[in-house]
């Protein structure tokens, strides 16, 4: 056997097609460089099957098998699918930690403390004035100094239990937004996943690679992964299953999911966006679920309105109790608060009460100066302090969850992302590669011309 | 480990970094501008609640220091009115004296007990003293004028304490029961079953002058030393009050001066400190920025020919 005079060329032009797909690869790598969610895409070449030449040594009699060249066997996707799980972990934990340091700065921004404008203050100049008027109990300007000072207390625990109240109501208005079934993010990523499922499957069937759809669903899982959790299973046709909430944790824990989310081509939202599936779970809707979960009516700003709230009734129960058990007048004398009102929202100073018409006694008068300090303000105290403390711990949380998201970033990007240095020494080594080719397809072309116009001239 | 380093990887950790270097100059431009390192109570909660506690307490403070001015102002005034009182009864001693030697005539003693009787009023009228509009020396009665001008010796007021709080669980009286030197018995001049005190005395010094009697003259002599000696007394106890009230008041002044360190200490910024962190904060933004200005430009395509 002989070796076939015309192989060569086929040999060179695969080279050239290989040089000329990465080349092209090269080209769309660079050209996506900055398109957020793409993937860098690496042609996979392999040897071609090799041409067995029986006895080609007619010294020794061995055949040789001789290379045909060089296939091109996909052009892939460089993805690490377990860094993109855990990017989509930090991405829940992180937009979770996201939302409860901006509401929760936001219930702080309300207090006013520890500046001049917040209810600490307030409280201050409230039991200096009754200390005022202890001094002179019929002084008309005292016992009015102590009626606005009063006036202020309560007015500012009305506003501070109306902020409360908008933020609860913020919070079920950006839960309501986002778990809207048809134009709620939630709902739209699912089914655009959905639909892709579909798209890719199909692909995957004709043979083809489908990169641009896996990128556009990665990126929709990404998307869907601030939400909540997002555990993402793969199936043997290309379509993936996504569990959401705490089914995703469950799952991600081997607890298989009956009800996911995202199943094929169906969307299931009615057994996954739920309080019950949520609540708890990462993401927006876990944070906002545990600030205020309008439908238990619990929650961290609940808790605070119930604490306000405590120190509304302390206050009125402290002051009030203090005039009626000053003296043996007491029990005549008018309670300073309205006894109606024991809440932060409800709080006011007794209406009946007049500058003109002074009613307490300096051992009355006393008795409320001397609550200072006392439960009232320690309540208020411990209030700003919690609030304090939880701002500060979901600060620190969302900065430590923000470095370690970007950490998880730069690892994906360490792998998926396009790196301009590596692609322009790829296309010079893949320019190389080409022109090499065309000198081997040249030289052939040489060879044969040599063969056929040298031996053919000397006839 | 990172093998491959990419544009978008530089680009976005360089964005990273300078916000974080922004979000500090940020935090140390609200600290300068601010004066304080606390601005929300998330920057320090321990710190805020300590913040909240000493402002409280210099609330209380201030009150005190108000109590104290006030209290103050009770006793001097007090302390006023009784060495004028006083001084009206050595006047009357003075006559007394004048009188029992028994070289006056009637017409002197007659003019005599005219002149006691005006001290008498005199005196009345200082125990009718008023600080801020209250009556200092009717007990706990502060509207009420503890005696009447003319015969009536009635007292209207009663023993009540007027007290001032000059700490926690401190009060201090800040009045004295005049009603206890001057008497409260006696209603209407002449009438008998008179209680010793010193109104009752003068009015007794008054009749004796008036009727030339030498012997009731004498007699009243030592029982207006001893009346003397209880307004001593008192003037003495009201000045000691005083003298409580300024210790208390430096005292005060001594616990807010450190309260406010304290508060200090805990809520405002170390401003020679926040400056240097501001600059050195501000030099590291232009390092980055610059620095970020000159990576990121460059790719190998720099270097490349053609």
């Amino acid at each position: 056997m002989t070796i076939p005079s015309y192989s060569g060329l086929n040999t060179a032009l695969s080279g050239l097609e290989a040089a000329q797909a990465a080349i092209d690869t090269t080209g769309q790598n660079i050209a996506n460089a900055n398109t957020p969610g793409y993937t860098r895409q690496q042609v996979n070449l392999t040897e071609r099957n090799p041409l067995t030449i029986q006895t080609l040594s007619s010294v020794t009699g061995a055949g040789s098998q001789l290379g045909l060249g060089v296939d091109i066997t996909t052009i892939g996707r460089v993805r690490d699918q377990f860094l993109d799980s855990s990017y989509r972990n930090q991405n829940s934990q992180t937009s979770g930690n996201n939302t409860a340091s901006t509401l929760l700065g936001q219930v702080q921004s309300a207090l006013g403390e520890p500046g001049g404008s917040g209810l600490s203050t307030a409280l201050n100049q409230f039991w200096t004035a009754f200390s005022g008027l202890q001094n002179d109990p019929t002084n008309q300007g005292a016992m009015s100094a102590v009626l606005g000072a009063g006036k202020t207390v309560a007015e500012n625990l009305n506003t501070l239990s109306g902020e409360l109240s908008t933020q609860e109501s913020q919070v079920t208005g950006q839960f309501t937004t986002l778990t809207d079934p048809t134009t709620g993010p939630v709902a739209t990523d699912a089914k655009q996943i959905a639909t892709l499922n579909q798209q890719i499957a199909a692909a995957k069937t004709s043979g083809l690679d489908a990169n641009t759809l896996l990128d556009q669903r990665d990126q929709l899982l990404d998307d869907l992964s601030q939400y909540s959790n997002v555990y993402v299973s793969q199936q043997s046709n290309g379509m993936v299953n996504v569990s959401f909430g705490n089914a995703a944790i469950a799952a991600a824990n081997g607890t298989a999911d009956a009800t996911p989310l995202v199943n094929g081509s169906t969307v299931d939202l009615a057994d996954n966006v739920t309080d019950a599936n949520l609540s708890g779970s990462g993401g927006t809707l876990g944070s906002l679920l545990g600030l205020y979960d309008a439908t238990t009516g619990a929650g961290k700003i609940a808790d605070y309105a119930a604490t306000l709230d405590g120190v509304a009734n302390q206050l009125v129960s402290t002051v009030n109790g203090a005039i009626a058990g000053a003296d043996a007048a007491g029990a005549t004398a008018p309670p300073f608060f309205d006894p109606a009102g024991t809440t932060a929202g409800t709080i006011a100073v007794n209406s009946s009460l007049s500058s003109a018409n002074p009613p307490y006694t300096a051992a009355e008068a006393g008795a409320a100066a001397n609550l200072t300090g006392g439960a009232a303000d320690q309540a208020y105290n411990a209030f700003v302090t919690q609030i304090g403390s939880d701002v500060h711990a979901a600060n620190s949380a969302q900065q430590t969850s923000q470095s370690l998201l970007s950490a998880i970033s730069n690892q994906r990007q360490s792998v998926s992302g396009v790196s301009l240095d590596e692609e322009m020494t790829n296309l010079i080594q893949y320019q190389q590669a080409y022109q090499a080719s065309a000198r081997v397809m040249n030289a052939i072309d040489e060879t044969l011309s040599t063969l056929i116009n040298q031996v053919g001239g000397g006839i | 480990m990172i093998g491959r380093v990419t544009q978008q990887m530089t680009a976005s950790n360089l964005l990273a970094n300078i916000n974080q270097a922004l979000d500090r100059i940020d935090t140390t431009q609200q600290e300068l501008s601010t004066g304080k390192k606390i601005n929300q109570p998330s920057d320090n909660p321990y710190g805020t609640s300590l913040a909240l506690q000493l402002n409280n307490q210099l609330g209380n403070l201030t009150s005190y220091s108000n109590n104290v001015v006030d209290g103050t102002g009770w006793a001097q005034t007090g302390n006023a009115a009784l060495s004028d009182i006083t001084n009206a009864v050595q006047r009357v001693r003075e006559l007394v004296v004048g009188a029992s030697n028994g070289t006056q005539s009637q017409t002197d003693l007659s003019a005599d007990a005219a002149e006691v009787n005006q001290l008498i009023d005199q005196i009345k009228q200082d125990a009718n003293t008023q600080y801020n509009g209250q009556y200092i020396f009717a007990g706990a009665a502060t509207g009420t004028s503890p005696y009447q001008a003319g015969a009536n010796d009635a007292y209207a007021g009663d023993t009540g304490q007027v007290t001032r709080q000059i700490g926690p669980n401190t009060s201090l009286a800040v009045n004295a029961d005049l009603s206890s030197v001057l008497g409260t018995g006696q209603t209407v001049s002449g009438q008998p079953a008179g209680d010793n005190k010193l109104l009752n005395t003068l009015r007794n010094i008054s009749d004796a002058m008036q009727s030339g009697n030498q012997g009731a003259l004498s007699s009243s002599l030592s029982q207006l030393d001893t009346n003397l000696g209880s307004l001593t007394g008192l003037t003495a106890d009201l000045g000691a009050t005083t003298n409580r009230l300024q210790m208390a008041a430096s005292r005060i002044q001594s616990l807010q001066a450190s309260d406010a360190q304290s508060l200090s200490d805990v809520q405002d910024a170390d401003m020679a400190q926040t400056e240097v962190d501001f600059s050195t904060q501000q030099a590291a933004l232009t390092a980055a920025l610059q620095a970020g200005a000159h990576i990121v430009q460059q790719t190998l395509m720099d270097f490349l020919s053609g």
